[in-house]
């Protein structure tokens, strides 16, 4: 379905998304007919209480986890698609274009610097090489505040450098959707708020859809949008 | 440097098991080899011991001979078909020939005539024989020998002669570095050789004709034009060839080739396990780390790709490894008198095959990215 896309329109859409774990007495229903857009240029927060399915929403929406029935509708080209029917190499090109990832844990490779762990993606995903992969990497960590930090491997970072630089990876490759699953939930306040900062300016300058789950009510005051997820729904509960 | 090198460095304590496997399976592989091309050398002795050198030498013999102590006689007018030729020295005849010898004390032995010219420019005499030994063999039933078997053939024994085939012969002298396996070398005269032979050796044959030529590339080049002028009734060989035959033949002849064959194997499946089991469990301890560049879209073969690499370098640092042990080891050999022969065939032969064991061990490691999903990161 082409779309012209105006900076309101969403870019990323997930319509009566359910999606159920387990079967028998072990069955539970983790989503229950959800449907959220996300904004382009906004950050949008997920909360919810544990077990409420708020990595399960982020995992169907960014291409991981293929939901039992409901769609997900990305921007991708200049027209909408949908990311389930897909294949799965489609899907794998899809989420190279277009998605950056950060977890909860930094999963930087030891033996790396903090350079080479955004040169590798750029490098393997096919975006640029050699100079130009070198010149990217250190714009990004220069942003992020880490240019003196450059040569360093995980082991010699606090746990927020290194979290920044989970952040430069996942940005690196300018991508159109972000999706951070408790980016702060390692870290202390300040450097919880730094984080936020940083990728709340992602979202603003680079015009990226970001979506957070994070059990952090002080979060609230940096987004744009904020969903509560319990039980299986979704409700939109505020929007800044 | 290479992401898969840099892991492997930084992680050198995780790799350290998977290298020295690695390692132990190339210094096994190319000390057995070596070992038995070592002991092997005896079986090419008259050839290698050849006063013109081994590798300028031209050896005529019978057809399809297998190794030097199995040509049959051949006559001796085939002379002429090897003189004359350009950058071909004259060709002189030289016999080699089991004979039976009877032990002063009784009792006989099989050993090995080697019946040669004994003048100073001969090209097939041992170079091990001195010019009085040589005087000294120009008398008829004379014979030299290695020292090693002089007690063995029960020579130092105060009464009674020495026979070789029924006729009694005189030693005049023995020699080092040219052991036997079992027949004892004897080194003569031609004159001597025939006589003791009789008619096992036809008159007017000799077991074959040596020739020096000027270079070892016209040594090789000569035998081959001699292989397709006259291939039904004789053949030839550059010394080096002959000798390396030789060898191989005896090597495969006592199923030593397949003793080697097994304990390489054996030695590779070890290597090739640790490594394995190494590399997997590194990439099991890394799997986070692919799966975020997995959800990042990056294709998988990347990381198989990382993986093989590092299973290469994994490879390449153990067989670097080996080398200077593998060297260390030969000298110790030596220092005991055993000869471990680590040419460079050996040690190409071991590295490549290390080499491809280790790559075998990263696509066997491959089955823990198979395993890493995305999905894993959210749990
Ligand atoms: N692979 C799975 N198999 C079975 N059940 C699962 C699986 N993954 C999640 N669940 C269940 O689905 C429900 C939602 O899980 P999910 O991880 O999405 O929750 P969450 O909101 O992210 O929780 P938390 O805040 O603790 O991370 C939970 O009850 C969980 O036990
Ligand atoms: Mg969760």
């Amino acid at each position: 379905m082409p779309a012209v896309v105006t900076s309101t329109t969403p870019t990323l859409r997930g319509v009566g998304l359910t999606k159920t774990y387990g079967d028998g007495s072990a069955r539970r229903a983790a989503l229950k007919a959800v449907s959220i857009d996300l904004r382009p240029g906004e950050l949008a927060l997920l909360m919810g209480p544990s077990g409420s399915g708020k990595s399960t929403l982020l995992a169907v929406l960014s291409g991981l986890l293929e939901p039992d029935s409901g769609q997900v509708l990305a921007e991708d080209e200049g027209e909408l698609r949908d990311v389930w029917a897909m294949t799965g190499k489609q899907r794998e090109d899809y989420r190279l274009r277009t998605t950056g990832f950060v977890f909860q844990g930094y999963n930087l490779f030891p033996a790396l610097t903090a350079r080479q762990q955004l040169e590798i993606v750029l490098k393997w995903g096919g975006y640029a090489g050699g100079s130009e992969a070198r010149r990217r990497a250190d714009e990004m960590l220069d942003k992020l505040g880490l240019a003196p930090n450059r040569h360093k491997k995980p082991a010699y970072l606090s746990g927020g450098e290194k979290q920044r630089v989970a952040i430069g990876r996942a940005l690196v490759k300018d991508p159109s959707f972000v999706f951070a699953d408790e980016p702060t939930s390692a870290l202390d306040w300040e450097n919880g708020q730094r984080v936020m900062e940083l990728l709340r300016d992602a979202a603003h300058d680079r015009r990226a859809s970001i979506l957070v789950v994070s059990h952090d009510h002080r979060l609230m005051p940096y987004v744009d949008a904020y969903y509560h997820l319990e039980d299986g729904h979704l409700e939109e509960r505020g929007r800044g | 440097m290479s992401y898969a090198l840099q892991t492997l460095w930084h992680e050198r304590p995780r790799y350290a098991s998977g290298v020295l496997a690695v390692t132990f399976s190339a210094v096994l592989i190319a000390l057995q080899c070596g070992l038995l091309l070592g002991l092997f050398k005896i079986t090419s002795i008259p050839i290698d011991f050849a006063s013109a050198g081994t590798d300028r030498t031209l050896w005529v013999g019978s057809t399809a001979v297998p190794s030097v102590d199995l040509g049959k006689p051949i006559p001796a007018s085939y002379l002429s078909r090897v003189a004359g030729r350009p950058g071909v020295g004259m060709p002189e005849l030289y016999v080699a020939n089991f004979a039976n010898f009877t032990k002063p004390t009784g009792g006989t032995e099989l050993c090995f005539l080697l019946g040669s010219r004994l003048d100073g420019d001969s090209a097939a005499a041992a170079t091990v024989l001195t010019p009085q030994m040589r005087a000294a063999l120009s008398e008829p039933f004379t014979v030299v020998l290695d020292e090693s078997d002089y007690a063995k053939l029960k020579l130092d024994h105060p009464y009674g002669r020495p026979k070789i085939n029924g006729k009694e012969v005189t030693v005049v002298g023995t020699v080092k570095g040219v052991k036997s396996l079992a027949a004892p070398w004897m080194f003569c005269s031609l004159h001597t050789a025939r006589q003791l032979l009789g008619y096992v050796l036809p008159p007017d044959h000799a077991t074959y004709l040596v020739a020096v030529c000027d270079t070892p590339a016209r040594a090789r080049e000569v035998a081959r034009e001699l292989r397709a002028e006259y291939p039904d009734d004789m053949t030839a060989y550059s010394g080096t060839d002959f000798s390396t035959g030789s060898r191989w033949y005896w090597l495969f002849r006592t199923k030593a080739g397949f003793a080697i064959g097994f304990a390489a194997v054996l030695g590779l499946f070890v290597g090739a396990v640790i490594t394995g089991q190494t590399l997997y469990s590194a990439t099991a301890a890394s799997a986070k780390e692919f799966a975020i560049l997995l959800a990042l879209g990056i294709p998988r073969w990347r990381v198989y790709l990382m993986v093989l690499a590092q299973s290469f370098w994994v490879g390449v640092v153990g067989v670097a490894l080996a080398y200077p042990i593998c060297l260390a080891l030969r000298e110790a050999a030596r220092l005991g008198s055993v000869d471990v022969d680590l040419r460079w065939e050996v040690l190409a032969g071991t590295a490549a095959v290390t080499l491809l064991t280790a790559l075998a061990a990263g696509l066997w490691a491959l089955r823990s990215v198979r395993t890493i999903e995305p999905m894993d990161l959210l749990r």
